[in-house]
């Protein structure tokens, strides 16, 4: 579904993404971990050309989304984001923060996009919030927001960067089973990540990345319990 | 100076019915003020979002340093020269009638530049954050611009916007300097028949009773923008 040839990202000087060339299939949920710096949610934000690569080249389905005539806007509505600070609107209602896009972009009528909105929050367990402002909301219910507003675009993959990173260590289980309800549906994930039990439980592929490189990937039992790169074992070793 | 306050007052607002004078200068005074608010607001928005763009966009460089110049000129000259500069020489061919609506543009324009700073940094203090959100729900650029930053940062500068339209109300004061008969010019045509400091008292009441009705509005749009911060 995404595939991602010799791409860099620098800045000045700075290599954050060094020559990444990976393919995503549909369906696949992949965790990317790796040291703070590494480069992955770099990486991560070029998927979606939040940062312009400085080279290299990312293909969604069979369209070339690095070349400059590619609608950035459109390709940015099948793949939804989800951030470590929520970045919820504050200034509107949940409601708006959820159907602002699918009504300005005219995917929806206003009623069918309140319809969605309505049934989205049942499925994250949030129905009573429809009309409260992000700020009456708890960290773990505003990423739960975030997610549904994401979801509202009915994109076909998803990116995570570090989802769980900004919350308070009892709110991080509620992010997480969303996700995984996520997942359980077939939705195609790519997820930057500190939580290894989570990596390891819905994810396909795990990628080690270091100094802006893959070092290592591996289904994640292999990639947990038998890594094989000095790198991985180093960093895992301090993780687990 | 002060003897018989209440014959000086009677002198100066109701013999010859002098208050209308007052009136049509009140009339002027607004009528500059509130035009030259709107052109300010639109110009200073369109400015400071030119500006924003600019700082990503290489292609509006030129746009940038245009931007820069009407900042520089109009900051780095008194708003009075400007008004004679509009009045005497840039529409010296107008109508005395129309004397008004160059005073509006003169006011508006110099106003623009101050509430284009104003709104960029209103825009600038909005976390990029919100800018990425909406750019990965596939917003426009523009999109993103109205619906998402705008608004909060609207909210965030409402103050400073406050401030700016009490200065232009009070500045406008110097437009009969261009013979436009406004609050202040018609005081003191009273006072060179009546030689009185009443008719200048007076305005300063009609100046700080704008202000206040313009201070009073001013919160109540502030509380009205800040109902999602409620907890």
């Amino acid at each position: 579904m995404i595939t991602v040839k010799d791409l860099h990202k620098h800045f000045g000087h700075i290599k954050a993404v060094n020559g990444i060339t990976e393919h995503i299939h549909p369906g696949e949920k992949v965790v990317i971990i790796g040291p703070s710096g590494c480069g992955k949610s770099t990486f991560l934000r070029c998927l979606n050309l939040l940062e312009q690569p400085t080279s290299g080249d990312i293909w969604l389905q069979n369209e070339r989304i690095t070349d400059p005539k590619c609608k950035v806007d459109t390709l940015r509505q099948r793949m939804g984001m989800v951030f470590q600070r929520f970045n919820l609107f504050p200034h509107m209602t949940i409601r708006q923060n959820i159907t602002l896009a699918p009504i300005r972009l005219k995917l929806m009528s206003e009623e069918e996009a309140n319809d969605n909105a309505t049934r989205l929050l049942e499925r994250v367990g949030l129905p009573e919030k429809a009309d409260v402002w992000p700020a009456q909301l708890s960290g773990g219910q505003q990423q739960r927001i975030a997610i549904v507003r994401a979801l509202a675009m009915n994109p076909m993959v998803m990116l995570f960067d570090e989802p769980t990173s900004a919350l308070d260590p009892e709110m991080v289980g509620e992010v997480l089973e969303v996700m995984r309800e996520l997942a359980h549906e077939g939705m195609t994930m790519i997820v930057v990540t500190h939580e290894m039990g989570f990596a390891r439980e819905i994810g396909n592929r795990v990628l080690f990345m270091d100094e802006g490189c893959i070092v290592e990937q591996a289904p994640p039992a292999q990639l947990f319990d038998d890594p094989q790169n000095p790198r991985t074992q180093s960093f895992l070793s301090k993780v687990l | 100076m002060f003897d018989n306050f209440g014959q000086q007052l009677y002198n100066n607002f109701i013999l010859f019915d002098r208050w209308q004078l007052y009136l049509s200068g009140l009339g002027n005074t607004l009528l500059i003020t509130f035009g030259a608010a709107l052109i300010g607001i639109v110009l200073g928005s369109l400015v400071a979002i030119c500006k924003v763009y600019a700082r990503d966009n290489p292609k509006l460089k030129p746009l940038d340093i245009i931007c820069d110049i009407y900042l520089t000129v109009i900051r780095g000259t008194p708003m009075m020269v400007q008004v004679m500069i509009f009045g005497f020489i840039i529409f010296a061919t107008v109508s005395f009638s129309k004397m008004v609506y160059v005073a509006m543009l003169a006011f508006g324009i110099n106003s623009g530049a101050y509430v284009a700073e104003i709104v960029r940094a209103g825009i600038q203090s909005i976390d990029i954050g919100q800018t990425e959100a909406g750019r990965s729900l596939g917003l426009t650029k523009n999109m993103t611009m109205r619906y998402i930053i705008l608004p909060q940062a609207i909210r965030n500068i409402l103050p400073a916007l406050g401030n700016e339209a009490i200065v232009l109300l009070k500045e406008t004061a110097i437009v009969g300097y261009i013979a436009i008969s406004d609050l202040t010019y018609q005081a003191t045509l009273i006072r060179s028949r009546t030689f009185s400091p009443a008719p200048l008292l007076i305005i300063a009441v009609a100046y700080l009773a704008l202000v206040m009705l313009m201070t009073v509005g001013l919160r109540f749009m502030e509380r009205k923008l800040a109902q999602s911060d409620h907890r």
